[in-house]
């Protein structure tokens, strides 16, 4: 107790310190009068009253030193002091502030930004009660694809009954819900959940209530079916009106009562979701209509499962209580029996729990990866930076040499300068880490929108937290501490004498002590060698990803979705109003050809089935039905036969184009049009029509597939949303509210119909690939920057202290070319020693990188050519500067100044 | 200085001044230095100043507190006194005192 009341009065004593001497100095003046009134009335004179009062209240300098020491705190005093001085000695030299606090700033900004998106998608709990009591579940298969998170309606349902471990057992899907609004239908991102949810996300709704298990039944509760909605929800379509609690929505054709609101700092389970209405699981088939996940059974795997555990339960518990209850479960829903795994997998088959304090995302496999591989990138423009900053800083200690050896001579210890100049290099850091993390949001903000960019739906919570600022922090303390030490150590180190009298001499000085500087350079350059072939690789893939091409012609390409599934039309008729958009579509000034696809390519997405030919036996091919003039309109060149067209209707016999793949899979060596191919599983045959080029399929990444195309009006499907393809020859813009208006007076039930260039589609299926590329071009030219800035300040520095042996080799007759030569050799050495040693990192870190590379080596060899001859390039000019000038030097002026 | 007097012991000097304040009253620096000095009958050598850095140390322990008052000879000066922390205080410290004393005396009584 008595040593906080100690710190807090020491504390408070920093303050108003000029009061409190004042105070000290009238209380001392107060004692020696009293001392020399009393001696005065003992009969001394007044000379000797005085004399005898000072000498008996002893040293009074002392007294208030020792009482100034004792009263506030004197280390941290100092540090102000020296934090004063450092700034000083930083306004001094602008130029060296300016470039070391930009390099910091821009390392500690990156590595911030970059940790702040790794915080948000990979670290950050959900902001709910107890979330470490949260779990997620997963479906471990053991042999081929080991690990699902995605679980089938029976097994949940289950599951949900069975809670011996956990308090609460829910499941959810992320959906997209059709709701009539005043301007007609729109979608509104939202969420299935089951009955238990609520109950185990803790949070209290803003108003009303939450769903509970009776509304989580076909039909809802007695009183209806019911929703809740978000805080954000209720603002805009509802303007916060106090009665929305109570009203209907009408979603999906179907009355919904929100019966709730949720407050805005509720997000639900998945961090990179923000639902805005959540309906009850037993919903399904009224809102994803005419699908009926719940109907599909085992057959459909939508759902991901999470439970809170019971308090004071541990994992092993959990797993120890689902792996009892997997068998029964998976004999109960039959799924043991279906037929779906073979024995040896169904022995393996089990459930387990894993931590779900975090929620759950299919984000987090996307984009670890590369988010770990970014996080390294800006590790490196980040120990570039502090590398640059200790070179800089030696380099200057050296000059300031003479200074801080008089200092030490008159009796400061080297503690105490090594001190002082920490706080020079701490003052460094901390202005750089503010500058950096004011950066930083905006940095993330870009970033994160990179990352979305790729998944649309994608929001995620990059915000600056404790956790961040902390991450920060300790870059900013282990940055200064890797920029000063060294430097104050080396300043500081070696004899006074030699200090003080070397001054700016003649002297090949220490050469050992050349050493370390040299090799700080040298690790510099081998760091942004290893970022720029890094770069060079991510780049060069992207770009031979560009170049391999899709198999179809992007540019001038628009897709238009439409969503049919809740409108009344089906079949034949929903064909004829596809026929009659597609028509109207054609109308539009600039369109020159439309047709219609139902898998959007590169969108991630497909369809496959086993066909079979007795020539070829069974092949598993992707799937897509498209309508007439396809191929014509994606320039996919049609080598044999025809395209589909409006008279291929389910009345005239199953059609089938086929790629060239595909083709040479199913009749190896044969002409394959006008043949047959069947679909044993349903028992149909087709009969080919025509053979196409290959053309890429879900992703631009993997090489063409072999794929087949069946005619959309022979579709399965009752009610297919089908994309349109529109070709257009000049502006895009007017045909989204041309395709607006079209689909508002043909089909006025369906939401808007959504309007995406093809090259979006594109660009967003290599967004991964094209923001590393992006972000690592850029790292890797701050690096070569940082670099070139490093390279010539110290050369510049150590120039500038040899001018005198510069000048006496030139009076002795060195020509100009020779003293150019002999400076910018320094800097060769160091060049070539870093650019080997970056190269063997380099080799080292792009195996990393491999996963990440399109048919590119990761030690191809015009990325290393290259690189290496940008490195030499930025070497050279940063050398070149300095020995110029050194060969400006004027002999006699140089010898004069000595 | 003669041998006769002694130094003051490192923190004998903040039992001093709590006692003096405890007999005495609020009582400002330099009454506080020169009850000392009677108490201790002159065999102390302390230098008045070195009471102040103590003054402050107790206060900061809260010990003690102080304010500006007027002296009976009419000038204004720095009164101390006891807080009741410090009056708990004293007797701890006594008791420890006593304690160092009484171990002292059994390590310097001659041997039998």
């Amino acid at each position: 107790m008595d040593w906080i009341r100690t710190l807090v009065s020491r504390f408070a004593a920093l303050f108003g310190k000029q009061k409190l001497d004042d105070e000290l100095d009238e209380e001392l003046r107060t004692h020696i009068e009293f001392a020399v009134e009393e001696n005065l009335k003992l009969g001394m004179k007044a000379q000797q009253a005085r004399t005898s009062a000072l000498r008996e209240f002893g040293g009074m300098t002392q007294t208030k030193e020792t009482y100034c020491v004792q009263r506030g705190l004197p280390f941290v005093e100092q540090f102000g002091r020296d934090l004063r001085f450092a700034f000083r000695q930083l306004r001094k030299s602008p130029g060296f502030t300016i470039v070391a606090l930009l390099t910091l700033a821009l390392g500690v900004g990156a590595n911030t930004a970059v940790f702040s998106l790794i915080n948000g998608l990979l670290l950050r709990p959900l902001p709910l009660p107890h979330a470490e009591q949260l779990v997620v579940l997963r479906f471990d298969k053991g042999v081929s694809d080991p690990i699902d998170y995605e679980f089938c309606a029976p097994f949940f349902r289950d599951l949900e009954n069975r809670r011996e471990v956990f308090s609460e057992v829910f499941a959810y899907n992320g959906d997209t819900l059709l709701v009539k609004g005043q301007s007609g239908n729109e979608n509104v991102p939202g969420m299935l959940v089951s009955g238990q949810f609520f109950q185990a996300m803790q949070t209290a709704p803003l108003r009303g209530r939450y769903l509970t298990p009776q509304d989580d039944r076909p039909g809802g509760s007695p009183a209806g079916l019911a929703v809740v909605i978000s805080e954000d929800f209720w603002n805009n379509h509802f303007n916060r009106a106090p009665d929305a609690v109570g009203s209907t929505l009408i979603i999906a054709n179907t009355h919904f009562t929100v019966v709730g609101v949720m407050p805005k700092r509720f997000i639900g389970p998945d961090p990179t979701q923000r639902p805005e209405i959540y309906a009850p699981l037993s919903a399904d088939p009224i809102i994803d209509a005419p699908r009926n996940h719940i109907a599909d059974g085992i057959h459909a795997w939508w759902l991901i499962v999470g439970a809170r555990l019971k308090p004071g339960t541990s994992m092993e518990q959990a797993n120890a209580a689902l792996l009892t209850v997997s068998n029964p479960i998976l004999q109960e829903t039959g799924f043991a029996d279906a037929g779906l795994m073979d024995e040896k997998e169904n022995e393996h088959l089990h459930f387990a729990a894993e931590p779900g304090s975090r929620g759950y995302t299919y984000a987090r496999f996307l984009f670890r990866k590369p988010l770990i591989a970014m996080f390294a990138m800006c590790g490196g423009i980040l120990l570039a930076a502090c590398l640059n900053l200790a070179s800089l800083l030696m380099a200057r200690g050296v000059a300031r040499q003479r200074e801080l050896a008089t200092r030490l001579a008159m009796g400061a210890t080297r503690r105490r300068v090594i001190q002082q100049l920490l706080t020079e290099s701490l003052s460094i850091a901390l202005l750089g880490t503010v500058a950096g993390l004011a950066a930083a949001p905006m940095v993330s903000h870009s970033l994160a929108a990179l990352a979305e960019n790729g998944f649309t739906e994608m929001r995620l919570d990059t915000s600056l937290d404790l956790r961040v600022f902390a991450f920060a922090a300790l870059i900013a303390v282990v940055s200064s501490i890797l920029i000063g030490l060294l430097a104050a150590l080396q300043a500081t180190a070696g004899n006074l004498n030699d200090h003080i009298k070397e001054g700016q001499q003649a002297k090949p000085a220490f050469e050992r002590r050349k050493i370390l500087p040299r090799v700080l350079m040298a690790s510099e350059v081998a760091v942004a060698l290893t970022l720029v072939i890094g770069a060079g690789l991510l780049a060069t893939s992207l770009l031979r990803l560009f170049r391999s091409g899709a198999g179809f012609d992007p540019k001038g390409l628009v897709n238009i979705a439409f969503k049919m599934d809740k409108q009344q039309l089906q079949g034949d008729a929903l064909m004829r109003l596809y026929q009659q958009l597609g028509e109207g579509l054609k109308r539009q000034p600039g369109v020159k050809s439309v047709s219609f696809e139902f898998v959007v390519p590169l969108s991630h997405r497909g369809w496959n089935g086993n066909y079979f030919t007795p020539a070829g036996g069974t092949h598993q091919i992707y799937m897509n039905a498209v309508g007439p003039d396809y191929f014509g309109t994606m320039r996919i060149p049609l080598y044999l036969g025809r395209e589909f067209n409006w008279n291929d209707t389910k009345a005239s016999g199953l059609k089938i184009i086929l790629n060239q793949s595909a083709a040479k899979e199913f009749f190896p060596g044969q002409n394959a049009l006008g043949q047959q191919i069947t679909y044993p599983r349903e028992k149909l045959s087709y009969q080919v029509v025509g053979i196409v080029a290959d053309a890429k399929y879900r992703e631009m990444q993997s090489p063409a597939p072999a794929a087949a195309y069946v005619p959309m009006q022979q579709d399965e499907q009752p009610k297919p949303s089908l994309t349109a393809v529109v070709r257009v020859d000049g502006p895009l813009a007017p045909l989204a509210a041309a395709a607006r208006a079209l689909a508002g007076n043909l089909a006025p039930s369906i939401p808007a119909p959504v309007v995406t260039t093809v090259d979006d589609v594109l660009n967003r299926s290599v967004s991964a690939e094209r923001m590393m590329a992006l972000l690592s071009l850029f790292f890797a030219g701050c690096a070569l920057l940082v670099t070139a800035i490093g390279l010539y300040g110290t050369l510049s520095y150590a120039t500038a202290r040899r001018t005198s042996e510069i000048g006496i080799r030139m009076a002795l007759g060195a020509r100009r070319i020779g003293v150019v030569a002999m400076v910018f050799r320094e800097n060769v050495l160091i060049a070539a020693v870093g650019t080997g040693a970056g190269l063997v990192a380099a080799a080292l870190a792009s195996r990393a990188l491999a996963s990440f590379l399109y048919e590119t080596s990761p030690s191809d060899p015009w990325v290393l050519v290259c690189s290496v001859g940008a490195l030499a390039f930025i070497a050279s000019a940063a050398s070149i500067l300095p020995a110029l000038r050194a060969a400006q030097i004027d002999p006699m002026r140089a010898l004069r100044n000595e | 200085m003669g041998n006769d007097k002694s130094d003051v012991l490192q923190g004998t000097l903040d039992l001093m001044v709590l006692k003096t304040l405890e007999s005495m009253g609020p009582l400002h620096g330099y009454g506080i230095a020169r009850r000392i000095e009677q108490v201790s009958g002159n065999s102390l050598s302390l230098n008045q100043g070195t009471i102040y850095p103590a003054l402050l140390r107790l206060q900061q322990r809260g010990w003690i507190k102080s304010a500006w008052g007027v002296s009976e000879s009419n000038r204004r000066a720095k009164f101390y006194s006891l807080s009741p922390i410090g009056k708990k205080q004293i007797d701890e410290e006594t008791e420890n005192w006593e304690r160092i004393a009484a171990t002292m005396s059994r390590f310097l009584a001659p041997s039998n």
